[in-house]
């Protein structure tokens, strides 16, 4: 069947079966391989992406239920060729180790900060445990989004 | 490790004028590989390369799987050469004998080896490019090289004013000739080790960029997934291949030695073929136990052998007959899996008698060996491309994924990318052994007479001289492969090490006692075991450890100064134990609901003690906070020391928590994520890591952190609930 989405800002009209999983058309049809596998059962957050502004497991989401839906992928969360300061901050504060939750890790970072600039240790922790790392990153991914936070809320308040 | 400069340093021109320093290792001169250099001869894959546009390049032969040796082993070339690592390139090594690792004459990445084994080497390399640049500028300024000095990539003049940089005198260099040793930096002149605190790679993986295996994209590019049996050993017997080939893009539906191999245009497309496939198994050869056979197999085992010493001292039978007191223990450990976050994959293209591989492998050279073995082809014949590795901790020193692309290739006209599913993963993996250790010692007037330790279970290198034999010698004729294998494991010592697997942890018992005997009783009931992060250390730690902890108790004394009295002799050792304490506030009261527990292992060179502060809370274990201590020997990148140690912690947190792998009449039992839990953020303690100062040579990092963590948090359960708990995983309600 025919598909249409858009994904960082690009409209595509695919030709791919309905129920292929979003993550494997982002990966395959469209090359966007930032996006991971990790349990395809939604369990472990690898292939966390935005789907209409809500953080979305595209392990196990059909892409006919995103037809016509607005996609963002880590490829995409800077939108352009910039460099989201999440990113930044996760280059910074050196957090990842084999790296391939991190992508996953980054967008539900990036989907908790757009609903809650400035989150508490407790809800950032809250919102960032469906999101597995077996090399054991998770200190200084609680670091990197605190770093954005608390620059966020400093840049508010100086304006 | 030391080793004469001089005799394992080439270098030479390369292509179109650029420097390339190239570095044979001892031990492997005269193996007839067909990679022995001519004279004169320059090979293109040079451990460093320096072009005339002023590029760096670094052939990294270790494998980046998360513990940062594409960060460390260039922060070791960049100080000796000068420049700042960020401006140094990095190339994966392809397989030749130049990057094998002289520890096991393997290519592999494992053992925490790679910084101890290239802390040497390496430095040599750069500072050997770098003398001969230096060499090269004072030829043309007509002044004496040892007046010239360098700095970030420019040979600087004796006036201080003049500066060439490195790409214009490349070529020069290449012809100048080192006679001697070439002096390496005094420490207090490092600039980046000890000191460099950035990743390399943390760019590359915070921007999503296709570097895995999992990511490999190729022109025409087709995907397989395989149907194994779900018993171990099982063989199918007829399935449905008509019907199956006949789904939406089905390509084709064969047998290899593995299992069932569906390939498909599409990945999805392969997966929804697979359902439907319906294969008849016969189990007539397969493994049919459950986990309660294999631990009456090894309580049987352990009563019919004593096993065969491994480490005896004094009279253990007459420390005991004359004690006042023995205290006996027994402990079971679970078969774990590995679970690394991306699953095993691998492409691979047949195509003009060669078949390419690219994969996230811990041993390139194997990986050969696995294509040869399931095809017609010679190793020579085949191309391995090592990408980077989405977590490793063992799983993947064995090739059997790459066997099955292997073969799956060797029928089809197009590249092919095998992906396991998760679950596939789970119930496919070689498994951490479950082991058995049953603990004696005599106590007189509380002090320890003597200690008796018997390990039961399997040795992981039956497993694995499969595809390491012929590795190690691949000009070997194939038919020759299995019997390589086993020749391997009879020539223990000479073409691999003695097989360590199951008694590490157990023989360096590092307590000062008269009399002790520790001894392995080897039995398997086979089912596929592997390395995992820490190997031995993993389970022999949670017994000794442990062990200790009860003994302190029965002497009605402290652990942590019963532990310090028995290590009088062995500083590194009390460092690590005092410091970890001290950190974690051993000696001051511990918060209501909570109790502290402590344990020292050292493991591949490295001491780490550690402090668990652990409670249950709502019916389940909470670990509150992990104090550790670290002499690691000299430290090239504290915050990947620290980071290492506490993905270690983690790690061994994971497995004292959750990790248990079950067997049902020979089918394991966990799938997912759901039932093979790990640690998620939320039970994450807070992690404090002390490292120590030292000058001593490098050690790995990337297992030692996980031993002491399992002993350290059963020992804190004991002190909070009196109970105490000799099988893993923990429980609340034990």
């Amino acid at each position: 069947m025919a598909v249409s989405l858009m994904v960082n800002g690009m409209r595509h009209s695919l030709d791919v079966e309905g129920d292929t999983p979003l993550l494997w058309v982002l990966r395959d049809e469209l090359g966007l391989k930032g996006t991971k596998f990790g349990c395809g059962v939604g369990l472990c957050g690898a292939c966390t992406v935005n789907v209409n502004g809500e953080a979305t497991r595209s392990c196990s989401i059909p892409v006919s239920a995103v037809a016509g839906d607005e996609v963002v992928t880590i490829e995409g969360l800077g939108g352009g060729d910039t460099t989201h300061a999440l990113q930044h901050a996760w280059i910074e504060h050196g957090v990842p180790q084999c790296g391939y939750c991190q992508s996953g890790q980054i967008m539900s970072a990036a989907y908790l900060l757009a609903n809650n600039p400035a989150p508490s240790r407790d809800e950032i922790v809250a919102a960032m445990t469906g999101n597995l790392c077996r090399c054991g990153t998770y200190t200084r991914i609680i670091e990197a989004v605190e770093s954005v936070a608390a620059s966020a809320s400093s840049q508010t308040e100086g304006a | 490790m030391s080793l004469n400069r001089r005799d394992f340093l080439k270098a030479s021109a390369g292509a179109s004028g650029s420097l390339l320093i190239s570095l044979s290792l001892p031990g492997c001169a005269g193996l007839p590989t067909g990679y022995q250099e001519e004279t004169g001869q320059w090979r293109p894959d040079a451990w460093l390369e320096l072009t005339r546009d002023d590029r760096i390049f670094f052939t990294l032969a270790r494998v980046e799987m998360g513990q940062g040796t594409y960060t460390g082993l260039t922060t070791l070339i960049a100080e000796e050469l000068d420049v700042p690592p960020e401006t140094i390139e990095q190339r994966f090594a392809p397989v030749a004998d130049e990057y094998r690792n002289p520890l096991y004459n393997l290519q592999l990445t494992g053992g925490s080896t790679s910084v101890a084994t290239s802390w040497e080497p390496l430095r040599t390399a750069g500072a050997s490019a770098r003398q001969m640049l230096v060499m090269a500028a004072a030829r043309v300024w007509n002044v004496e090289a040892i007046n010239c000095s360098t700095q970030e990539g420019r040979v600087v003049h004796p006036n201080g004013i003049d500066s060439m940089p490195y790409g214009k005198l490349v070529e020069l260099a290449s012809k100048e000739v080192i006679r001697g040793d070439v002096a390496l930096k005094p420490r207090d002149q490092w600039k980046y080790i000890g000191k460099q605190n950035h990743r390399l790679d943390a760019e590359l993986k915070s921007t999503g960029a296709p570097i895995y295996g999992i990511d490999v994209e190729l022109p025409g590019m087709v995907h397989a997934v395989v149907t194994r049996s779900p018993r171990y050993g099982g063989k199918a017997r007829e399935f449905n291949a008509d019907s199956v080939r006949a789904m939406p893009g089905v390509l084709d539906v064969f047998e290899i030695e593995r299992g069932i191999a569906v390939v498909a245009d599409k990945y999805w497309r392969a997966r929804k073929a697979q359902a439907a496939l319906k294969v008849d198994w016969d189990y007539s050869e397969a493994l049919g136990l459950s986990t309660a056979d294999v631990f009456d197999s090894y309580s049987r085992a352990a009563k019919d052998e004593e096993g065969e010493s491994e480490r005896s001292e004094g009279d253990y039978g007459e420390a005991e007959a004359s004690a006042d007191q023995v205290v006996e223990a027994e402990y079971q450990q679970p078969y774990l899996a590995h679970a690394t976050l991306e699953p095993m994959n691998a492409t691979a293209w047949y195509r003009g008698d060669r078949m390419e591989v690219w994969a996230p492998t811990q041993g390139p050279d194997l990986a050969r060996i696995a294509v040869a073995r399931v095809t017609d082809l010679s190793p020579e014949d085949v191309t391995v491309n090592t990408t980077f590795l989405g977590g490793g901790f063992g799983r993947r020193l064995t090739q059997d994924y790459i066997e099955e692309v292997a073969a799956i290739a060797f029928r089809t006209d197009r590249p092919v990318k095998l992906i396991w599913s998760r679950e596939e993963d789970t119930q496919h993996d070689l498994y951490r052994p479950a082991m058995l250790h049953r603990m004696k010692a005599s106590l007189k007037q509380k002090d320890v007479t003597g200690w008796h330790h018997q390990i039961v279970g399997p040795q992981i290198l039956n497993w694995y001289v499969r595809n390491a034999g012929p590795a190690q010698f691949p000009w070997t004729p194939k038919f020759l492969y299995d019997t390589l294998g086993t020749v391997g494991v009879w020539a223990e010592g000479l073409a691999t090490p003695k097989d360590t697997s199951a008694i590490e942890g157990a023989v360096e018992y590092p307590y000062q006692v008269a009399n002790i005997d520790i001894r392995h009783t080897h039995t398997d009931p086979g089912v596929p075991i592997s390395y995992w992060r820490s190997v031995g250390y993993s389970h022999n730690g949670f017994a000794v450890e442990t062990f200790m902890d009860e003994l302190a108790h029965q002497a009605g004394d402290d652990p942590y100064r019963f532990r310090r009295r028995m290590l009088a002799q062995e500083p590194r050792y009390l460092a690590v134990l005092d410091r970890a304490a001290r950190l974690g506030n051993w000696d001051s009261d511990v918060p209501d609901g909570r109790a502290r527990g402590i344990a020292v292992v050292r493991s591949f060179g490295t001491y780490v003690a550690q402090v668990v502060e652990a409670g249950i809370e709502n019916g389940a274990i909470r670990v509150y906070r992990v104090s550790a201590a670290v002499d690691c020997g000299q430290v090239i990148n504290p915050r990947i020391v620290s980071d290492q140690i506490e993905g270690g912690i983690l790690f061994g947190l994971t497995a004292a928590l959750y990790g248990e792998i079950t067997l049902e009449q020979g089918e394991v039992q966990q799938s997912n994520f759901h039932n093979y839990q790990l640690l998620r953020q939320y039970d994450k303690p807070e992690v404090a890591v002390d490292i120590v100062d030292s000058r001593a040579e490098p050690t790995g990092v990337g297992e030692p952190g996980v031993p002491p963590v399992i002993p350290a948090l059963g020992n804190a359960l004991f002190a909070l609930t009196g109970k105490r708990q000799r099988t893993l995983p923990l429980k609340a309600d034990a």
